[in-house]
């Protein structure tokens, strides 16, 4: 029998002061002009510029270790880890669980530093350098990993948690399975989680994670499809529970340009269209991509303004401008031409 | 024992008089719902720009002018409109 479900009164009133909040973060992100004059700079110009940004802070105090491209990246994964657990700390409630469970794939990309670093043999300072405890997970619990010598106590470290499963596939020789399965850990979690709740907001936040999904798939589609890997090889990288889904899996296999025509009439056409057609690196369809996945968050946001989305748009433009920013600063320190770092660049 | 006789102008205005009060009291109530967000968003934006707070205010005032309404409608009723006289 149908169920009436009617809205619980004050409900959307959680989210107001979030949502206030985030919009007046989200003034404070580096404009996208600026992006274009940061191409032109050289990398203490752009540490310049940061200094009188929100990044301020994490710059000045980590000036005296470090220097250049490095300070840059380190500063802007510090600021980014900052923001988010700032996000986590001023919600309440139904956001407050939202956000941690969006916030996890943090605690996903903190073990696979790990895991990296240890299967590469580097060394403890090296990887904590690189981590970034936005999530559930937190720097004593990462540090103490760091320190562990071998990747299979890593691994035991997370006996009995839902990560052991995924970890457990580690054969010693390859990473990629266990990454591949850490990502579909993720997306299962926030499923098992999010969709229990039969909330309105927990609704929001998968149909914009079902989006994601797919925007990733379409990029290993584009990526395993213009090397012409096996469609075996690539439905297994696929990760479940996008929107598309069957119809990208479908699609695994083809060639390059009869995959790209399949694609003309799905709504992100239009956002690749001109790179796509004409066979333009994988790369710049993956950053027109993102900027489409950044427009869609803040798009729907518009039409449920008291809700998750404009705190998901919000960390997406976030993860972007941090993304631009060391695309930026790395491409420049590899001496890359500035029309090959612009490519790169999510505007 | 005293018996008061209760003539119909007298229920009448007695209910003119609870008209009144839900006027006032009802305006109130929606304009707190109003203002229960509006409040809460201020506060938050507030938090990251101060300099938001005068802009803030007046749009957390505006849910007030509801109880204008109310308390003009109520006032009327008590005072300006004198349907027994």
């Amino acid at each position: 029998m149908p169920v009436l479900r009617l809205p619980k009164f004050g409900k959307p009133v959680k989210y107001a002061y979030i949502t206030g909040r985030v919009r007046a973060m989200k003034t404070k992100l580096i404009p996208h002009e600026m992006y274009q004059r940061m191409l032109g700079m050289d990398i203490p110009e752009i540490t310049r510029y940061l200094e009188e940004t929100q990044y301020k802070e994490e710059i000045d105090s980590m000036a005296k270790d470090h220097s250049g491209a490095e300070l840059v990246e380190y500063a802007t994964f510090a600021n980014i880890a900052k923001t988010y657990r700032k996000l986590l700390e001023v919600s309440i409630d139904e956001p407050q669980f939202l956000i941690l469970e969006y916030l996890r794939r943090w605690d996903i990309w903190n073990i696979k530093t790990i895991l990296r670093g240890k299967f590469h043999g580097a060394s403890e300072e090296e990887i904590m350098k690189y981590l970034v405890p936005a999530g559930e997970l937190d720097m004593e619990f990462l540090e103490g990993l760091a320190k562990k010598e071998r990747i299979e106590e890593v691994i035991q470290a997370f006996d009995g948690t839902d990560y052991y499963e995924a970890l457990a596939q580690y054969d010693g020789k390859m990473l990629s399975s266990v990454e591949n399965a850490l990502d579909k850990l993720y997306y299962f979690r926030m499923e098992r989680a999010v969709g229990g709740t039969l909330s309105v907001g927990g609704g929001l936040l998968l149909k914009y994670v079902r989006k994601e999904i797919d925007v990733k798939n379409l990029v290993t589609l584009f990526r395993m499809n213009k090397a012409g890997i096996e469609a075996s090889v690539i439905q297994e990288n696929l990760i479940p529970g996008g929107k598309l889904h069957e119809e990208l899996s479908r699609m695994a296999g083809q060639s390059y340009n009869e995959f790209v025509r399949g694609l003309e009439g799905y709504p992100f056409w239009s956002a690749i269209s001109d790179v796509a057609a004409e066979g333009g690196s994988v790369s710049r369809i993956e950053a027109r991509l993102r900027a489409y996945l950044v427009r869609y968050a803040w798009a729907l946001s518009n039409y449920h303004p008291l809700s998750i989305l404009p705190v998901l748009g919000y960390i997406v433009s976030k993860d972007t401008e941090v993304s631009n920013i060391r695309k930026i600063v790395r491409g420049k320190e590899a001496g890359l031409s500035a029309e090959l770092i612009e490519e790169q660049v999510v505007a | 024992m005293v018996v008061e006789t209760i003539t119909d102008g007298g229920i009448l205005y007695g209910l003119l008089a609870v008209g009144a009060g839900l006027a006032t009291g009802l305006a109130g109530i929606g304009a707190g719902v109003g203002e229960q967000g509006i409040g809460a968003a201020v506060v938050g934006v507030v938090a990251e720009e101060p300099g938001f707070l005068g802009k803030g205010l007046f749009l957390m005032l505006l849910p007030e002018t509801l109880i204008i309404f109310g308390l003009a409608v109520s006032l009327i009723l008590m005072f300006a409109w004198t349907p027994f006289a």
